[in-house]
């Protein structure tokens, strides 16, 4: 053997040091659960990016993620604030960014409409009027939701209110209150995530970690768990099969915990739960399982296969998605349930004065080129499928008496279950939601009030959440009209005109001058002179001027539309 | 309508350029080519008379799986070209897509990882397209026979991107290894990871 210089030894104790951290990461042993950063305030910077990470012994996954290498930060609102998102598009594709759950004008809901070039910065802004729960943000480009969610592109969104701040309860982020997102992925023989012909994971990613472990404090804590799968339903409960308490769904708190030791969590669903771990012993260890064996034909992750399109290691048994060791209890834990968490008052069937329905359609076996629709239809970008009024209270009726389960999804609202065919609305998904679980052979029924925001041009949409069936055009579309054709945040009068540009050339800030001091802009686009958007403003504030300082210097277009849908475009030079 | 037309139209147009996907095998045979270089010459596969074959390797400046690469086309270039199978870097970006994917910024990277090989510029694609490239980067090792490149090797470069001491199988290395030996490929396809190169329509 020849002399070993120390320079090559330190080479090989990191290498050696690597592979054994490879080996402890991946094999059997548990990795700390990841708990994604946070971000506050009322404006919030989100980078989404094209990575990679190591998640597999050998090559790296490549990866997308918010300010991450996978996945994204939480970001907390209070509810009243005014939040203004700066998203910038640094991947290698076209995506969009919705806010799931966020009652807000359809310009700035992120759906398949807002488009977001790679290179571009869109600016949504509104007023959050949402109750204090957890929500989510996520691509929702048509075609290619499911590819962006694989590869990790998303993060959670937590409201606070005065209401939920008033009652002691877990509040203390990562510690006694863990936001918990539950997916799985498969991987080829090069580690890469599969996302075509794949309906189901092989491997838990709890939060993006393998393997997860978290370590909890001896007293009552907060999950808020969500299914960010692309199909599968979660069958939740504790390996000591504990009881736990449901205390809130997608729109906010239930009125009281309801006890509960299996609640079936479906796709985009949300659910926080309260666990009372102050009888425990420190070092105890318990497991957060889904108990997902043993469902009928239908159930998403019930089938029998362990591998194809609709098979999964992880299919029809009982697997863990998070170890938890039970730790010391902190400083004035919260031991005690509060016996009522909130006084809301529920839409009743009564309350609707226009019924739709919306049935489940196509997807048959055998038949490759008819996958699931609603309605017989798939997704249109062109057709707009519903009309609701402003201010409507409507009454919606899902049917699945189709050939498998799936969820149903609307954007603009939180609605109230009122009836299932199944029997009774469960104590446990009582409350405001925004997704529901279709299991096979049932209808399910809401009702939702649609106030605020009218635009009678850019659609809300409703869908399935599972993502090979939205990509798939499971989904459609529908426009809320009021009086005016734009109205909630910063809606204005319509008036259709010219406008001016100054400075041009401009340097630092551009700002643009309407003729009538009442004059609205409904969508402000600005691009390069080789076409490429720069900037996408709906319904800009303009007041201030736009900051163009960051641009490269050269010709630029500015398109601006009033709220009569007349564009205008003129040119500046920034120098 | 004007606004919903507009946004229709930037989907559709981006849309299109999100989707496409070439089907694979790769082809047997690929053209000659020439491309610009970022010292602003052109070069062509045929001013390389004694090549007995190439080292072709699609990447663009924006990937951070491509990133991970620098060093390693340095070192498969010395070894190589030497025995007359010299690299080729090829940038076939969509340049109205990316408006950072450009040949002055090209020259920049060459410049500051000290590339010792060509690094061409494809802006019609028209390479990629005869290679069928999906990928960055997405090598290629392609062997002269009966006067024409036939494709040998197609895929990754190695088995491992961000940790270069771990790395198992050199499966670009090894097909020219093979190669040089007389013997056939064994290995003539590996996982191509990192992004998607896009078609512009
Ligand atoms: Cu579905």
């Amino acid at each position: 053997m020849t002399q070993t210089t120390p320079k090559s030894i330190y080479r090989l104790i990191a290498v050696l040091s690597f592979i054994i951290s490879v080996n402890f990461s991946f094999g059997q042993a548990f990795n700390s659960l990841w708990i994604p950063d946070t971000l506050s305030g009322t404006t919030f910077n989100l980078n989404l990016i094209d990575t990679f990470k190591q998640l597999r012994t050998g090559n790296q996954t490549v990866t997308a993620g918010v300010n991450s290498d996978f996945w994204g930060p939480t970001l907390f609102f209070n509810k009243g604030d005014t939040v203004h998102m700066n998203v910038h598009n640094y991947l290698n594709d076209s995506t969009t960014l919705h806010w799931h759950g966020m009652h807000l004008p359809a310009v700035m809901d992120g759906g398949p409409h807002q488009v977001i070039p790679p290179g571009t910065i869109w600016q949504p802004y509104w007023k959050v009027t949402n109750n204090a729960s957890t929500y989510w943000y996520h691509p929702h480009l048509h075609t290619m939701t499911q590819e962006q969610m694989t590869k990790g592109l998303g993060g959670f969104i937590i409201v606070r209110d005065p209401q939920e701040a008033a009652l002691a309860i877990p509040r203390k982020y990562g510690v006694d209150d863990i936001p918990l997102m539950l997916t799985s992925r498969r991987y080829d023989g090069g580690n890469a995530m599969t996302y075509i012909n794949c309906s189901y994971g092989d491997y838990m990613l709890t939060n993006g970690t393998p393997n997860s472990q978290v370590t909890l404090p001896k007293q009552m804590v907060r999950l808020r768990i969500l299914n960010a799968e692309m199909e599968r339903a979660y069958n939740l409960g504790f390996s000591d099969g504990r009881t736990f308490y449901v205390i809130g769904n997608d729109g906010g708190l239930l009125n009281a915990p309801v006890a509960e030791t299996r609640v079936i969590l479906a796709v985009g669903e949300r659910i926080e739960i309260l666990v009372d771990l102050s009888s425990n012993t420190i070092g105890d260890t318990l497991n957060l399982n889904a108990y997902n064996g043993g469902f009928g034909l239908g159930f998403p992750g019930g089938e029998p296969n362990t591998s194809g399109e609709f098979g999964s290691l992880l299919n029809n048994k009982t697997f863990r998605l998070l170890h938890i060791n039970v730790g010391a209890a902190t400083a004035n834990a919260i031991t005690t349930m509060p016996s009522t968490l909130a006084n809301n008052t529920y839409w009743t069937a009564n309350d609707a004065t226009v019924n739709k329905s919306v049935t489940v359609t196509g997807g048959q076996p055998g038949q490759p080129n008819n996958p699931f629709g609603l309605d017989n239809t798939h997704f249109d970008f062109n057709v707009i499928n519903k009309t609701v009024n402003l201010n409507d209270i409507e009454k919606w009726t899902i049917t699945n008496s189709n050939v498998f389960g799936h969820t149903f999804h609307i954007h603009d609202v939180e609605f109230k279950l009122v009836s299932r065919s199944t029997g009774s609305v469960g104590a446990y998904e009582s409350g405001w939601k925004d997704v529901l679980y279709l299991p096979i052979g049932s209808s399910a029924t809401f009702v939702a009030k649609f106030d605020d925001y009218s635009d009678s041009v850019h659609p809300f949409m409703y869908h399935c959440h599972f993502g090979p069936h939205e990509d798939g055009g499971m989904m459609g579309q529908f426009v809320v009209r009021g009086s005016n054709t734009v109205s909630g945040i910063n809606a204005q009068p319509n008036i259709s005109t010219d406008f001016n540009l100054y400075p041009n050339p401009a340097h630092n800030k551009l700002f643009i001058q309407l003729p009538e001091t009442n004059a609205g802009v409904y969508y402000l686009r600005m691009s390069d002179v080789a076409g490429r958007t720069v900037y996408m403003l709906p319904q800009p504030q303009l007041e201030s001027g736009i900051d163009i300082s960051m641009l490269p210097s050269g010709i630029y277009f500015v398109a601006v539309t009033d709220s009569k849908f007349n564009t205008i475009t003129k040119r500046f030079i920034k120098d | 309508m004007k606004v919903r037309n507009g946004l229709k139209n930037i989907a559709i147009l981006f849309l299109g350029f999100c989707c496409l996907s070439l089907s694979k095998p790769v082809n047997k045979t690929v053209r000659d080519f020439s491309l610009q270089n970022v010292d602003g010459k052109i070069v062509s596969t045929k001013d390389y008379k004694d090549a007995k074959g190439f080292v072709v390797v699609f990447t663009c400046i924006h990937c951070p799986f491509a990133k991970l690469y620098h060093e390693r086309l340095n070192q498969i270039n010395a070894k190589y070209s030497k025995l007359h199978i010299p690299l080729l870097l090829i940038n076939s970006s969509d340049t109205i897509m990316f408006a950072n994917e450009s040949l002055p910024n090209m020259a920049k990277v060459a410049k500051e990882k000290k590339y010792s090989f060509s690094y061409l510029f494809d802006p019609s694609q028209s390479v990629a397209k005869d290679f069928k490239a999906e990928k960055t980067p997405h090598a290629f090792v392609i062997w002269k026979e009966d006067n024409q490149w036939t494709v040998k090797y197609n895929g990754a470069i190695d088995d491992n991107g961000a940790h270069p001491e771990l790395v198992k199988t050199n499966y670009v290395t090894n097909a020219i290894d093979e190669l040089l030996a007389g013997k056939s490929v064994s290995v003539a396809e590996g996982f191509s990871i990192g992004c998607a190169i896009h078609y512009r329509k």
